[in-house]
């Protein structure tokens, strides 16, 4: 090949590329900013998924693999549990329940008329299979309860069981779907389906799908009329990287609904009119302390009056200013939610931390207990230095935030508090095992707004491990005390609200005592809107659902069925 | 062919060693897939008791017997093409999550990489024929380019180029709302459109090294005897310095470019960040954060078997290209 007709081919292939790209940059820009075409009304969804999404609308899939509007858009469970307020639950496929007096029998009565989006009826018999389909899977039953369920007239179900179980409600109830036995039937492992023509009673279906974005659409058969059916035609999904992708997408008005954490959303939110947030603060974030020396804690927090001091030392309105962007609400010692649960808090003591911080009364409460300030400005005893090690995830930058500011709150108070900053997983790994001091972290809600799931997850014997073993579920501060239990388990059996009352009270007696989990503060939850597409969203006075389109969170199909669109 | 067989011989060894790592390495790393999957099920408040985790070990499966059981076992599924289910996308195989992934990390990287090489080589060949041109003074401005932090370099081109003037988009692949995956025009427009701004950050940020690279070899090729020999033959200086010059200097970079090639599918993890690019960098940013051990196997050995391919192909060409390679000492 002789080099000058190498040389030409390059040329020509050059000019071609060249051409090609101003052609398609032409062509693009023009239409790049149209938006549906008229008739059908659409918004744009952010769910938080990077990279591609892998099709799965598989409801019963408890990994959380499932794409995050196939639990409340496309399945419906028979009641929705709105965990931004209190409040009774919203009637669904099922219309009321009753519980018998001793909590082994939940009677259902079943929405009529109902339809799949195929077009089928929906009836009682697939209320029956859907509930008894989990209880009879162990991969799905994630409760370890095993009921049964009976249609005993064409509009009821009842379910049985084998032990008092009035706090499996909210989880039977709210947070299983119903799938429709013709289907489902025919699956002979229905952990193993991804379910990509997903047939189900909610409000949108499935309408197309590639792997950078999918489309639901208005379901036709939907019963809900009025106000509970959906109006806005059609909702896309799409993947963004990260929080600065997600902002410009605001910003630019390519979504209309997402749920992030933008430290500069007050400068945006004045800067753009139509858009709008709200803010439902679930998660208490806290200190977790690996507090129980008889099963295998050690250092300095085990200790009681060490995680005493460290509540006391906090300067929690800087905590909130730095590193929530004044986001966060204050927390309650009683680790329930002032807002929500404000009715079971049974003290007005344990109603809110102090937000200011009080060195001399941690300082105080140091000495009481035999430590003894040292020359280097830090407490000792038994010639050991106070010094304190808490594991955070880097990257978590509000966390990693938390814990830079305590080091210098702590050092006020003759606290060394050292600072490792490390991988997610090993993270989990080391609180899961009880390998740890401190780790930040936080008290998460339960299925629905009741304490009870607060209370048995985090502070329970049986929720918790030896040291060396994985904590059985989020108890990792190693927690244990008799009291409580025999309070929680008090609280599992029974419906009377004075008994719970009762119950409460021995609980957060205990725990402000203990401080097994050190709160900082309640962290936001914000969810953002445009308006100029749909309006109707939640706002921060009527959270008439959870708003933040997680996967697993049911909120999202009530949000999607309220707004309107624009005319 | 002696040549060859021995190439051939030498690639099944580093495929064998790549394959076993790719085997061990995430075995090595902490925390376990159910500890990760409760805590993000605790996160979004979803009910954990003990019978969550007793679920999630059944419905997860996980590997079970000894260590050479494992090994075992991955070797034959790796022979018939299983590399397993992926756990974030469960039950989806890691094959399909992958397939899925890397055309977009192939298409962009890859062409930007080939006209970074391109571009690259062509001006250094120039420099470096005319010494002190003003093709000379491009060299400093483009290792300042390099030398940037790449990120930097990005976070700056997104900046002006989409918010402060909005002639790109700042994130995707293409656009969702007018198009779908496929040949059509409108659907290859769109996705030079959105594939432009990340690809340009690419060149600028690596043109540098090839333009350096072959002008300094151009340099000290021209001094050669046989280039003094054929300008003294009276060879038409285009010819002396595409066959007789560059075809030489070239050489070294080709090498450098075949490594680079290999590197395309790992796909830049940055450039997807920045770009929310859907490619191969964000499924391993994915995989490993979930410990996803399947997901990370597959797409390392991915990597590898790319890198591996790719060398073994530049070897074979770097044969016919420079015929000294082949000759025995």
């Amino acid at each position: 090949m002789s080099p000058r007709s190498t040389r030409r081919r390059l040329g020509v292939a050059l000019v071609a590329v060249a051409a090609a790209a101003t052609l398609a940059l032409s062509g693009c820009s023009s239409n790049s900013t149209s938006t549906s075409s008229s008739g059908t009304t659409s918004i744009t969804m952010f769910t938080g998924q990077v990279g591609n999404f892998t099709e799965n609308f598989n409801p019963l899939n408890n990994t959380g693999a499932y794409l995050p509007q196939t639990n409340g858009a496309i399945y419906e469970p028979l009641f929705y549990y709105n965990k931004a307020r209190a409040g009774k639950p919203v009637p669904l496929l099922g219309t009321s329940y009753s519980w018998n007096s001793d909590g082994t029998q939940l009677t259902v009565k079943v929405r009529q008329g109902v339809k799949w989006s195929n077009g089928k009826p929906e009836t009682a018999d697939d209320v029956v299979y859907s509930l008894n389909l989990i209880s009879n899977n162990a991969a799905l039953n994630t409760s370890g309860v095993k009921w049964v369920a009976k249609k005993t007239a064409d509009d009821t179900v009842v379910i049985t069981f084998p032990t008092t179980s009035f706090t499996l409600e909210p989880q039977v109830l709210g947070n299983e779907p119903i799938v429709p036995e013709s289907i489902w039937k025919k699956i002979s492992d229905p952990t193993k389906v991804t379910n990509t023509e997903p047939v189900g009673t909610g409000p949108y279906m499935l309408k197309s799908f590639t792997p950078q974005s999918y489309v639901l659409e208005k379901n036709p058969h939907y019963w809900g009329t009025g106000a509970s059916a959906p109006k806005v035609d059609q909702v896309r999904t799409i993947s963004l990287a990260n929080a600065d992708a997600a902002t410009s997408a605001l910003q630019a008005g390519k979504t209309d609904y997402m749920g992030a954490f933008l430290p500069t959303l007050k400068n945006i939110m004045a800067k753009n009119k139509n858009l709008s947030y709200s803010n439902s603060p679930q998660a208490t974030t806290a200190l977790f302390t690996c507090e129980n020396a008889a099963l295998g804690c050690t250092g300095p927090q085990t200790d009681v009056a060490v995680r005493q001091a460290m509540y006391y030392a906090m300067d929690r309105t800087q905590l909130d200013k730095q590193a929530a962007a004044g986001f966060s609400a204050p927390a309650s010692p009683s680790l329930v939610l002032n807002t929500v649960n404000k009715a079971q808090i049974t003290s007005p003591k344990y109603m809110e931390v102090p937000q200011k911080a009080n060195v001399a009364k941690a300082k105080k409460l140091l000495e009481a207990d035999g430590w003894k300030l040292g020359s280097n400005g830090y407490y000792a005893k038994d010639g050991q230095e106070l010094d304190l090690s808490i594991n955070v995830v880097s990257g978590w930058t509000d966390y990693d935030t938390i814990c830079q500011l305590l080091q210098g709150q702590f050092k006020a108070a003759g606290i060394k508090l050292t600072v490792n900053q490390m991988a997610q997983n090993a993270w989990t790994q080391s609180e899961s095992t009880g390998k740890f001091q401190m780790s930040m972290n936080s008290v998460n809600m339960g299925v629905s707004s009741d304490p009870y799931f607060q209370y048995n997850n985090y502070l329970s014997t049986s929720a918790t491990a030896p040291v060396g073993q994985p904590a059985k579920s989020t108890n990792t501060s190693r927690y244990s005390n008799p009291s409580v239990d025999a309070a929680i388990k008090k609280l599992a059996t029974t419906n009377d609200d004075s008994v719970k009352q009762a119950a409460y009270k021995t609980i957060q007696d205990q725990i402000v005592k203990d401080m097994p989990y050190v709160p900082v503060y309640v962290n936001s939850a914000l969810a953002e809107y445009n308006n100029t597409r749909a309006t109707g969203w939640p706002t921060q006075s009527n959270q008439y659902a959870f708003p933040l389109p997680w996967g697993g969170n049911w909120g999202m199909g009530i949000v999607l069925k309220t707004i309107r669109p624009v005319k | 062919m002696r040549f060859y067989l021995q190439k051939i011989a030498f690639y099944v060894v580093a495929l064998w060693a790549a394959v076993t790592l790719n085997f061990l390495i995430p075995r090595l790393m902490p925390g376990n897939p159910v500890d990760i999957m409760i805590s993000k099920m605790a996160a979004a408040g979803q009910p954990i008791t003990a019978g969550t985790r007793h679920a999630l070990a059944i419905e997860l499966g996980g590997s079970s017997g000894s260590i050479l059981q494992q090994y075992g076992d991955y070797i034959v599924n790796l022979l018939h093409g299983n590399l397993g289910i992926s756990l974030t996308n469960y039950p989806e195989q890691v094959t399909t999550v992958i397939g899925q992934a890397l055309p977009w990390t192939i298409a962009l990287v890859g062409l930007a990489t080939v006209i970074s090489f391109i571009l690259g080589i062509g001006l250094g060949m120039l420099a470096g024929w005319k010494r002190g041109s003003w093709l000379d003074n491009l060299i400093p401005v483009t290792t300042m380019f390099q030398a940037v932090p790449y990120f930097w370099l990005a976070l700056i081109l997104v900046l002006v180029l989409t918010r402060v003037v909005p002639i790109f988009p700042f994130a995707g692949g293409y656009d969702v709302t007018s198009t779908t995956p496929g040949f059509s025009l409108s659907f290859i427009g769109s996705a030079i459109y959105y594939g432009f701004l990340p690809a340009l950050t690419i060149v600028i940020s690596s043109i540098g090294g090839w333009m350096l690279g072959m002008r300094n070899m151009m340099v000290s090729t021209l001094s050669e005897d046989y280039i003094v020999t054929a300008e003294a033959k009276g060879l038409n200086p285009r010819r002396v310095r595409m066959t007789y010059a560059a075809r030489n200097a070239v050489l070294p970079s080709l090498s450098g470019f075949a490594i680079s090639l290999g590197f395309v599918v790992a796909g830049s993890i940055v450039t997807e960040q920045v770009f929310s690019y859907p490619g191969i960098g964000q499924l391993l940013f994915t995989a490993v954060s979930n410990d996803d051990y399947a997901l990370m196997q597959g797409v390392f050995l991915v990597i590898s078997l790319s890198v591996l391919a790719a060398n073994l192909v530049v070897d074979v060409l770097y044969g016919l290209i420079d015929p000294r390679t082949r000759a025995r000492s």
